[in-house]
């Protein structure tokens, strides 16, 4: 089989499977599952942005992620807007919040950056926790929902029920995946890569570092704000657990084990580290223990992620990573 | 008018809190200086010697004073262990991988001690009488004092090691220039061993000492961590004295913070801190050692 008449295949098939989903899984549960791992796949997808494709570490992801959640939320509770219009205005926000950071803490790297997107996120879990007038503080925000979507030519459409939702997060995961494979396969991609791969030649080909690092966490965490706002609707209620480092833990394994710097790695890894510890139910008091564990030994020794490097022979030639020799 | 007593009392409450800081900085800056390495799993010393310190007074106990430096000991067998099978394996990985591994292994050690004791915060029984002292209208306790003097001691001794002994001059060398250092006999495999151990020591002190006040719990030392890195791009990565200092200054300033404007937000004071200097002076507040 021709390199292109599999990936044509294989993307077939991936999405009548997807498509099908709510027929199959009839289980109420399962299909809960499916729902998170595809906002969780949007996460992903941003986060590698910054973290495969630019390679910084950015451990403000999460935070990125509950401030989208706070911000339709609040958008919604407060003013009534619907959440047809807090996802894009949460992309937004987080997206401006994120430049402004950028603006700050894109001129280091190395240490600083990582242990000020630490600052970062605590300050916003301190702003979620102590603004009691506006976030109710530990009490979190109940009552999110999900609006029925208003399409011109074809009236309201009901999509709180778990089947259509489906198709709401899938059209998100979508979207965010055919945005990056655009971003990626640009000429912007090829300058994230080798900006990665070496700063010093980057910048004296006339690349500025400093601006592609932005454009990538910009745009990744404005995916994290929309997926955030999704997640808040769909689970109704908000609360300042969303900045606990357990989730930012839990999205770089997403995006490490699946293949950092790959497109279809961090979507698997989104899918499976959401199903995982569902199937370990039974051992939840190691769930996080069982996830350290894992962090820990597939970053000393499988560099490249546990799941990229199953899958690459199915994956098109040009979608795997291009490897940038450093000089 | 500023009430001197109030703002004696609220100072006083930031020097423990402070040179607590300081002890983690201290290892912390250290195994930045020599090993190249940010240790997000440095707090977690911090918390094993809180509770190790507990486990041995309130539930074998042991006598005070012998559990304090019996949980160090321990502390220290166990950054042992962390340091020969993880860290030296990291030697000359990129900062991604370092900084990964470190997360992983400082949840790694929350879930244990989570394991281990549990997640309900605990508190280390008080061998001293409980009668507060005043002295011009400022309140303390002789467990207080006593806190206040091992933890200056130990800063102290932590000083004296690196700047005036053959070992903390062979480390000093090593993080100025570790391939001059290796060429004139310093052993670096023993210096990563020393400064790691060393630095795990001191927190896993102040996790004692501390314990006696602040409730020791599992997700303490993540918070730990966290305020250490703080002081360590405050007073310039890789410096002792910028340690020490930063630790005692953030200790204060919180203390203060706490007292005159609220407790809830007192954590953002160096959180915002490091976000300024890093606008406005990104080489630190203070030179290098």
């Amino acid at each position: 089989m021709s390199d292109s008449t599999r990936f044509a295949l294989a993307t077939g098939l991936a999405l009548l499977a997807l498509l099908a989903v709510p027929w199959i899984v009839r289980n109420d549960y399962y299909l809960h599952l499916f729902i998170v791992s595809l906002i969780f796949v949007v996460v992903a997808l941003g986060l590698n942005l910054i973290v495969g494709y630019v390679g910084q570490l950015s451990l403000a992801h999460a935070a990125f992620f509950a401030l989208g959640a706070y911000v339709s939320a609040l958008l919604f509770l407060k003013l009534k807007w619907s959440m047809w219009i807090g996802l894009p205005a949460a992309a937004l926000l987080t997206g401006i919040a994120a430049f402004a950071l950028g603006w700050v803490i894109l001129r280091v790297r190395g240490h600083r950056f990582v242990i000020i997107t630490v600052a970062f996120s605590e300050i916003m879990k301190l702003v979620a926790t102590n603004w009691v007038d506006l976030t109710r503080g530990f009490m979190g925000l109940p009552g999110l929902q999900i609006p029925a979507l208003s399409l011109p030519g074809l009236g309201a459409i009901d999509v709180s029920s778990k089947e259509r939702f489906y198709y709401v997060v899938l059209a998100a995961a979508a979207l965010s995946f055919y945005l990056c494979y655009r971003i990626v396969r640009s000429s912007v991609g090829r300058a994230f890569v080798l900006v990665r791969e070496n700063e010093v030649l980057a910048e004296s080909l006339g690349i500025s570092a400093f601006r592609y690092c932005m454009i990538a966490f910009v745009v990744g965490a404005a995916l994290a704000g929309a997926a955030g706002a999704l997640y808040g609707h769909y689970v109704g209620f908000v609360s300042p657990d969303l900045f606990n480092f357990s989730y930012i833990t839990i999205m770089l394994i997403m995006v490490i084990l699946g293949g950092k710097g790959t497109l279809i790695g961090p979507v698997l890894g989104a899918v499976l580290f959401t199903f995982l510890p569902e199937l370990l139910r039974d051992a939840a008091h190691y769930r996080m223990l069982i996830f350290a564990v894992i962090l820990v030994l597939a970053t000393l020794f499988m560099p490249r992620g546990i799941i990229f490097p199953l899958v690459e022979h199915l994956v098109p030639r040009r979608w795997r990573t291009r490897h940038v020799r450093a000089a | 008018m500023l009430d001197l007593a109030i703002f004696g009392q609220h100072l006083l409450n930031g020097v423990l809190i402070g040179c607590a800081y300081a002890l983690i900085a201290i290892g912390l800056t250290m195994i930045f200086g020599v090993m190249n390495i940010a240790n997000f799993a440095h707090g977690e010393f911090y918390m094993m010697g809180g509770f190790l310190a507990f486990y041995l007074i309130s539930l074998l106990k042991v006598n005070y004073f012998l559990a304090l430096p019996l949980a160090v000991l321990l502390v220290m067998v166990l950054a042992l262990v962390i340091q020969q099978t993880v860290f030296k394996r990291l030697r000359e990985a990129p900062m991604m991988t370092t900084t990964l591994v470190t997360i992983g292994l400082s949840i790694l050690l929350e879930q244990v001690a989570h394991l281990l004791w549990g997640p309900q915060p605990q508190v280390i029984p008080n061998p001293f009488p409980t009668k507060p002292l005043s002295f011009f209208g400022i309140y303390t306790t002789p467990l207080y004092l006593f806190s206040m003097a091992v933890t200056a001691a130990l800063i102290l001794l932590g000083h004296v090691l690196i700047q005036r002994t053959r070992m903390g001059k062979a480390m000093r060398a090593t993080f100025q220039n570790k391939e001059a250092a290796a060429l004139v006999g310093v052993r670096i495999d023993r210096i990563y061993m020393y400064a790691f151990t060393f630095g795990a020591a001191l927190a896993a002190a102040a996790g004692a000492v501390l314990g006696g006040f602040i409730p020791v719990e599992p997700t303490m030392g993540g918070v730990a961590t966290l305020k250490a890195f703080v002081v360590v791009i405050l007073g310039g990565m890789g410096s002792f004295v910028g340690a020490i200092v930063g630790g005692l200054l953030l200790g204060l300033a919180e203390g203060l913070g706490a007292g005159y404007f609220s407790t809830g937000w007192k954590d953002a004071i160096g959180f915002f801190a490091v976000i300024l200097l890093l606008l406005f002076r990104p080489e630190g507040l203070f030179k290098r050692a």
